[in-house]
């Protein structure tokens, strides 16, 4: 019963209920959310800040941030694209470009951890830095034909089904993170370290080990990104992917990953990925332009995260009114109301609001 | 008793703020070595450089960040961050360049610069609001902020541009005039820079700033009331970016609806660059302007010198980078030191030395 309290009562079922009511509001006014079609467009349009999403999730985990991920994007992307331009095979040139948004990541880390140094700080200028490197690399040329595998993989469907394969690959990235996240002892690790850092290092985590793997994979899932977009958009270009950083660290935080460290799940970050893309999907079929669906994701983002701590103050407020209420129904005079707003200096003000009234 | 504590606290913090300073000297001093090795080397090869027009170019551009950056260095002196202040200076822009017009007569630029300061002071308001009663951190509210007021941005340029020749002549001449021979940027981030010195330095805002950066929970017991200044250092920032978003529309004269996008992160870096600590509590107004400044011309010499401007944003990334772990590791050589001394002169019986002696006296 406790259980199922607990479930009803958790942050992703509360992103739950606000994705049914998009759906439902969404299907009543424009009835073409729920056709295949635009399931389809939206997942496609989806899977890259999902990807990128699920890397950044474990780092913000551990209380730090990767600002980089769009930098190793356009990197990985551009050299993954450079290399099938000049005849590499497929395989290779993937092979390589992972291996170079795994070394981004590592950098990154190291850079944190081994010189101790800020991760907003250190991840700004890496993403200068490798976002620079594949300007260095296309200049201003974008590569606009692929290998039909990489297509594929970024455009087509599953097959029998219309399904699209990356938003496959999507989902069974976010599987592995999830069994990762929660059910290993590094998942574990992350929480203690995102919790209490020193705390951790006491209980005998290997903290920096911790940190350095969350940024090395949140690079990696950059990596992957850059490749879905290669075959998403089919275009390689310096810069590629950059609009999609802040979107996805709000994902991430819509998620219920405290951006402070130590919360979070990953089902949270796919459900609140999910929800962005309906409600920019609903806000899109209804004819809201790109500004009223980015303003309708900063405000989803103040209401998710600003409204349960001022529901909690809203509520102890009104049990301190009601309390004091009481009091002074109880024959409390002006002593007691004197007791009370030296004691507790906020509800002073409330103390005497009641008095008068 | 408790008046003894005080005492102590206080002398613990004076000669802590001395130390603070020491070391915000130093980084500032090296800054400006580095600014003057590179304006050298650059006088001397690049005849480009030492035209007047380059030089004056340059110094307008570093005007317009070293404003914002000056307004965003101090909320994050307060160990806060701003990520809306590109936003706030791209609506402010197009805002000012727009309605000022409708003012003409000699009060046109009082207004313009009044209705820039609180239209930014509006926005950054928005922000501290978030972060006072919503109870968001300043990262993910100005993140948030960030959306809005880029969708307002578009909606309120709905899809046209600014240009220079409507703006009003004394904004559109802004940008060349120049009084004493010097440019009206450079005045007004002169300006800036002084008067935000002089509040961070003297005022009791000031003060409250860096307890709060360097430690807040401390600072709330030091009576520091801290729900007050976030909304005074946001409003602080926001008008800072709106007074850059005016010199924006001079500037560049043509004002769109991606005005300011790029600039969030280049006020950050130039703060960073500069030595204003991410962690709150370590920097100067001054650190931003120099940060500012150093970012400028480094950009300035890779263009002249035509390496590639692609290589501009490795190079800033790089610098961002470099400048961050080089006051990591001095912060931290410098620290070391002070502290064994510290210790020593509270504890000087534990002294080495002396023990040795009273070890040698004992014996002898």
């Amino acid at each position: 019963m406790d259980k199922v309290r607990r479930l009803v009562l958790s942050w992703e079922a509360g992103l739950v209920i606000l994705a049914i009511l998009v759906v439902i509001i969404g299907q009543a006014v424009d009835h073409d959310l729920i056709s295949s079609y635009n399931l389809q467009t939206t997942a496609l349009n989806n899977v890259i800040l999902l990807c990128l999403a699920l890397g950044v999730a474990p780092v913000i985990m551990t209380g730090d941030i990767d600002l980089s991920i769009v930098g190793t994007l356009a990197l990985s992307g551009v050299v993954m694209g450079d290399l099938m331009a000049h005849g590499t095979s497929a395989g290779l040139a993937i092979t390589v470009g992972l291996a170079i948004s795994l070394v981004c990541g590592l950098i990154n880390g190291l850079l944190v951890v081994l010189f101790d140094l800020p991760a907003l700080a250190v991840t700004l200028g890496t993403m200068g830095a490798y976002t620079g490197i594949s300007f260095l690399i296309l200049g201003g040329l974008a590569i606009t034909t692929f290998p039909s595998s990489v297509v594929s993989l970024g455009s087509s469907n599953l097959t029998g089904t219309q399904i699209p394969f990356a938003v496959v690959v999507v989902l069974v990235i976010a599987a592995i993170m999830a069994y990762l996240v929660h059910f290993t002892t590094w998942g574990k690790s992350l929480f203690a370290v995102g919790g209490s850092r020193k705390a951790a290092l006491f209980s005998g985590i290997a903290v920096n080990r911790v940190r350095i793997t969350t940024f090395v994979i949140s690079g990696f899932l950059a990596g992957v990104a850059g490749l879905l977009f290669l075959g998403n958009y089919q275009t390689a270009q310096a810069g590629m992917g950059a609009s999609q950083l802040l979107p996805a660290i709000t994902a991430v935080i819509l998620g219920g990953v405290s951006a402070y460290g130590g919360t979070g799940t990953i089902p949270g970050v796919v459900i609140a990925a999910i929800l962005l893309a309906l409600l920019q999907s609903a806000l899109g079929l209804h004819g809201f332009s790109g500004e009223g669906q980015t303003m309708a994701v900063g405000f989803l983002l103040i209401i998710a995260i600003g409204a349960p701590p001022l529901g909690r103050s809203a509520r102890d407020w009104w049990r301190r009114r009601r309390a004091d209420v009481v009091e002074i129904a109880s024959g409390g005079t002006g002593e007691s109301k004197g007791g009370s707003t030296s004691t507790s200096g906020a509800s002073g003000v409330e103390v005497r609001s009641t008095a008068v009234n | 008793m408790s008046a003894a504590i005080v005492t102590a606290d206080v002398a613990g913090s004076s000669a802590r703020r001395g130390r603070i300073g020491t070391l915000a000297r130093r980084s500032d001093t090296a800054l400006i070595g580095l600014i003057v090795i590179i304006t050298l080397v650059a006088t001397a090869t690049l005849s480009d450089f030492r035209t007047l027009s380059n030089i004056n170019n340059l110094l307008n551009t570093t005007a317009l960040i070293a404003i914002v950056a000056v307004g965003e260095a101090v909320v994050i002196l307060a160990r806060q961050i701003d990520l809306s202040v590109g936003a706030i200076v791209g609506i402010c822009a197009y805002l000012v360049g727009e309605w000022s017009g409708h003012v003409s007569g000699p009060f046109g630029p009082v207004v313009g610069v009044l209705l820039a300061l609180g239209l930014g002071a509006a926005f950054g308001l928005g922000n501290a609001l978030l972060v006072n009663v919503f109870k968001m951190p300043a990262i993910i509210a100005t993140l948030a902020t960030l959306s809005i007021y880029t969708g307002l941005q578009i909606i309120v340029n709905n899809g046209s541009q600014l240009y220079l020749t409507q703006v009003p002549k004394w904004l559109a001449g802004l940008r060349g005039n120049a009084w004493f021979g010097i440019g009206t940027f450079i005045w007004i981030a002169v300006i800036v820079l002084v008067a935000v010195s002089f509040i961070l330095r003297r005022t009791r805002f000031g003060r409250d700033i860096y307890a709060l950066g360097s430690n807040p929970e401390a600072a709330v017991y030091l009576g520091v009331k801290i729900r007050l200044r976030t909304y005074q250092i946001f409003a602080l920032c926001g008008a800072l970016a709106g007074l850059g978003g005016l010199m924006y529309t001079s500037q560049f004269g043509n004002v769109d609806a991606t005005a300011g996008s790029g600039m969030n992160l280049t006020v950050i870096a130039a703060a960073v660059v500069g030595g204003v600590s991410l962690f709150g509590g370590a920097g100067t107004a001054l650190s931003a302007v120099l940060g500012a400044l150093l970012l400028g011309e480094i950009q300035n010499v890779l263009e002249l010198t035509r390496i590639s401007i692609f290589a501009e944003q490795t190079l800033q990334g790089a610098a961002i980078v470099i400048a961050v772990a080089v006051y990591a590791v001095v912060s931290r050589r410098l620290r070391r030191p002070v502290r064994r001394e510290a210790f020593l002169s509270e504890h000087p019986t534990l002294d080495p030395a002396a023990i040795n002696a009273a070890g040698g006296a004992a014996n002898g």
